[in-house]
């Protein structure tokens, strides 16, 4: 099986986040970037139907700026990945989820691909919208918040769960297919350091991003931080009852959340 | 821009979701010109009418079942057309799993600028001006989606529900696509309803009550559900709780469960890992109720308090009975 799977590079959750100088975008300078969150969890699921379906592949693809999109590749490559293609984005950060789609159906389209795996939603960006972009643009069905992904053999088709609003659904669908996963069967493995020093050294497909042909567009205008929580305001108390009155006092008449 | 607004309905037990109401709102804010409805799946038609209760004048139904049990992909084509047909320069959904589906088919198939979780919205000269969170809601994003054709999800309770004020609605029926093998082939093998309390349901509701490990038992849970139920909440969890399988995962918030904004969360016993703070850190007012002084919690928290949740839990919920008169 072919498995594709897109990684976006994103800031540590640990970073401090600060805005750009003129206020419009958040500013790379000093950021640490990583694989997003539910990426992790896609390479994690991607490298285990590749160890459960013999004559499997996985193809990582990022799309991005340098250096920070051909590090986060080459730490998929330390975990396990087969092939690399960075998509490059140039000076443009890459962060625009409908642009980013757009170069990476351009990449993929004609590359083999019988399972697409995106994470659910990038952490920075929280849109939620490359998956659904990719499945219109590869013309493949496209599934979001999936989890429980397995592939059944004796049928030829994937089966999975998706835990939506109202329910939990399952589904069972042929190749191609594109996932948008929730979770993988287990939390992500880490890189071993051998596999590490090795990365170095592998080769990664570079690719330029096809020039966009649509008339719409998205401008970044601003990028704004909420001023810095400063933690709870604690109730001092006498009784449980006592902080219970408090409580109750200050979330209708401070907060305002019930009446 | 010609100023004409689509707005795409979900449907909740056959009837229009409370975030179609938000989204109605919305669009009659922004639009300069005529607003429609839409709803498709089964039910459609019967449904489609309620737009009038609304204020909308004109709405289109694709009442057909198989789309309910066909992947989100077989709804861009017929939402596309109809957006042509009404002529609409902009569409609004709501910002849930099929709407944020939805929305990034309509990139590509009704070649749009397009924002899901969106807050705030204006409309300028050649566009739409939208707010949204980021990060987990450590940052705010403003940006401009410009272009003859617009759509935006909108974060559920991020709008007030639009009041009613009828009109007469003409109700037009769309008639149900044809789907290519790609997309009839995927089967709908099972659909189970969430398992949860009496309550709304966990991205529903406007108050959300959270136990973590630090409820110690199954049993114990109950002192959570029972503040949930005194409250008219919605009950969640943390991984703890759904890895012990005290609760099943279908309560769990956070990166790898539900993410969710209500007016007021309140975690209980929750120590605040990064991965449980994605997953509720944009809800307006957060209350922590934790043993430990230091727990990260507090550190997102508005309000805390410091104590044993098995003294202060019971304590407040008689609290808001009591000023409830319940
Ligand atoms: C890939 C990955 C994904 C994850 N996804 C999620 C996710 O989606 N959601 C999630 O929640 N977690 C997730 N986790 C797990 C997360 O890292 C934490 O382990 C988890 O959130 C801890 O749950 P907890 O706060 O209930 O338990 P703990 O961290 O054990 O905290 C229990 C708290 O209860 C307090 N306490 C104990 N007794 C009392 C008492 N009597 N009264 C008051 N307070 C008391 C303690 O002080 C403590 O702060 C994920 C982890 C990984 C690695
Ligand atoms: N620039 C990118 N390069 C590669 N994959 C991406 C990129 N942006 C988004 N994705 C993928 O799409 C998923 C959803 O992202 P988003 O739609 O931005 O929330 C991510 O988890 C990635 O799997």
């Amino acid at each position: 099986m072919e498995i594709v799977v897109c990684v976006k590079p994103v800031p540590d959750a640990e970073t401090r986040l600060r805005a750009t100088s003129d206020g419009t975008r958040l500013d790379p300078e000093g950021v640490k970037f990583v694989l997003a969150g539910y990426d992790e969890s896609a390479v994690e699921q991607a490298l285990l139907l590749k160890e459960s379906i013999a004559g499997s592949r996985v193809h990582v693809v990022a799309f991005g700026p340098a250096p920070r999109t051909e590090e986060v590749l080459r730490a998929t490559i330390a975990l396990g990945a087969d092939q690399a293609t960075w998509v490059d984005s140039g000076a443009d950060a890459g962060a625009e989820p409908v642009r980013a789609a757009r170069a990476i159906a351009g990449a993929i389209a004609s590359a083999p691909h019988d399972l697409v795996l995106c994470g659910k939603q990038a952490n920075d960006d929280e849109s939620g919208l490359v998956p659904a972009a990719l499945g219109e643009l590869l013309r493949v069905p496209e599934f979001s918040c999936v989890v429980d992904l397995r592939w059944d053999s004796a049928t030829s088709r994937f089966r999975f769960q998706r835990p939506i609003e109202t329910g939990v659904e399952s589904w069972s669908a042929p190749a191609p297919l594109v996932v948008g996963l929730q979770q993988a069967w287990n939390d992500p493995r880490t890189a071993k350091l051998p596999a590490i020093l090795k990365s170095r050294k592998a080769a990664i497909g570079k690719v330029a991003a096809a020039s966009a042909s649509s008339e719409s567009r998205v401008v970044a205008e601003r990028f704004e931080l909420p001023p810095p929580r400063t933690g709870a305001k604690l109730i001092e108390y006498k009784t449980p009852e006592d902080a219970a009155q408090q409580l109750v006092r200050i979330l209708r008449e401070e907060a305002k959340v019930f009446p | 821009m010609t100023p004409n607004a689509l707005v795409v309905g979900e449907l909740h037990d056959g009837h229009l979701a409370a975030s179609t109401l938000e989204v109605i709102g919305v669009a009659r804010a922004l639009a300069g010109g005529a607003v429609a409805g839409l709803v498709l799946g089964a039910g459609a038609k019967a449904a489609a009418s309620e737009f009038g209760r609304f204020g909308v004048p004109e709405a289109y139904a694709l009442d057909d079942p198989h789309l309910d049990a066909a992947p989100a992909g077989a709804r861009a084509a017929p939402v596309a057309a109809t957006a042509r047909e009404v002529g609409a320069s902009l569409l609004l959904t709501a910002s849930t799993t099929a709407g944020r589906d939805l929305l990034g088919r309509l990139a590509v198939a009704w070649d749009a600028a397009v924002a899901t979780g969106v807050t705030e919205a204006t409309a300028f000269e050649g566009g739409v001006r939208v707010r949204r969170p980021v990060f987990g809601g450590r940052a705010t994003e403003t940006i401009r989606l410009e272009g003859s054709r617009v759509a935006i999800a909108t974060r559920p309770h991020a709008f007030a529900a639009v009041a009613e004020s009828p009109v007469p609605c003409v109700v037009h029926e769309v008639p149900a696509p044809v789907l290519s093998e790609a997309y009839t082939a995927p089967q709908r093998t099972g659909v189970a309803v969430t398992a949860r309390g009496a309550g709304p349901s966990l991205t529903d509701a406007s108050i959300v009550v959270s136990g973590g490990r630090g409820v110690r038992a199954p049993e114990n849970f109950r002192l959570v559900e029972e503040l949930a139920a005194s409250l008219g909440a919605a009950v969640g969890a943390s991984r703890a709780v759904t890895d012990a399988g005290w609760r099943p995962t279908s309560f769990q918030v956070g990166q790898t469960g539900r993410a969710v904004s209500p007016q007021l969360y309140i975690a209980v016993g929750i120590s605040g890992a990064i991965q449980h703070i994605v997953g509720m850190v944009s809800s307006r007012v957060i209350v922590a109720i934790n043993s430990d002084a230091s727990a990260p919690i507090f550190r997102v928290a508005d309000y805390g308090i410091v104590g044993d949740l098995f003294q202060i839990v019971p304590a407040l919920t008689a609290e808001v009975r009591r000023v409830r008169g319940a």
